[in-house]
């Protein structure tokens, strides 16, 4: 099961989606292009834990973050 | 007789103002508790550490990372804003970042943010940030 994290008010959101099925799939991909279109980073780690910005959907990746445009505060 | 009732009075008067600090106490522990919102944004923040990162931050309430472009080393507080450190060679504070995700996110949430913005695009994290003198 694959999962995509939202960071939001509510601390964030989580989607599960079986990677094998294909409406689920094209679901989260549809989802990730909406949310980097608004301007979200979408990361992910590595096996040993590093952190990587992906600008694509990668259909293998288990757990994807997804985090607001940083502004100067 | 004046000092005797005044006895009998501090000894009735002792019970319910115990029970009032201790009501006082609870109201206390329950106002400042992490919210639910809070804990899960710390619970994301604690997946995604290093195991070093996480020791530290358990420690300090901070934790260190090195940015992906110069080298530098930061140290980003607990909180949610004008809490990233850009520390020198000798681990002294040189410069403090200011930058934090544009929606109102909890501190789990925005430190997160900061770290995988230093790790992976330093450069297009400063660049959005303000800087200021740390303390």
């Amino acid at each position: 099961m694959a999962t995509q994290i939202i960071m939001d008010l509510n601390g964030d959101t989580r989607h599960n989606f079986d990677a094998k099925d294909v409406k689920a799939l094209l679901e989260a991909e549809r989802r990730f292009k909406a949310l980097t279109d608004a301007g979200f980073t979408a990361a992910t780690r590595t096996a040993s834990g590093e952190s990587v910005v992906t600008r694509t959907f990668d259909p293998t990746v288990e757990e994807t973050l997804f985090f607001p445009r940083l502004v100067g505060g | 007789m004046f000092v005797t009732l005044l006895c009998d009075a501090n000894g009735q008067l002792r019970r319910p103002v115990a029970a009032c600090l201790d009501l006082a106490r609870g109201f206390r522990e329950w106002y400042l508790r992490p919210s639910t919102r809070e804990q899960r944004g710390l619970k994301l923040l604690r997946e995604w550490l290093s195991q070093e990162q996480l020791a530290q931050y358990d420690a300090h309430k901070y934790f260190e990372v090195v940015g992906c472009h110069s080298g530098k080393r930061y140290r980003i507080h607990h909180g949610n804003g004008a809490n990233v450190i850009e520390l020198d060679d000798a681990a002294l504070p040189r410069t403090g970042w200011c930058f934090v995700p544009n929606d109102h996110l909890v501190a789990g949430d925005v430190m997160l943010a900061q770290k995988i913005a230093l790790e992976t695009d330093e450069r297009g994290a400063l660049a959005a940030a303000n800087n200021f003198t740390p303390r």
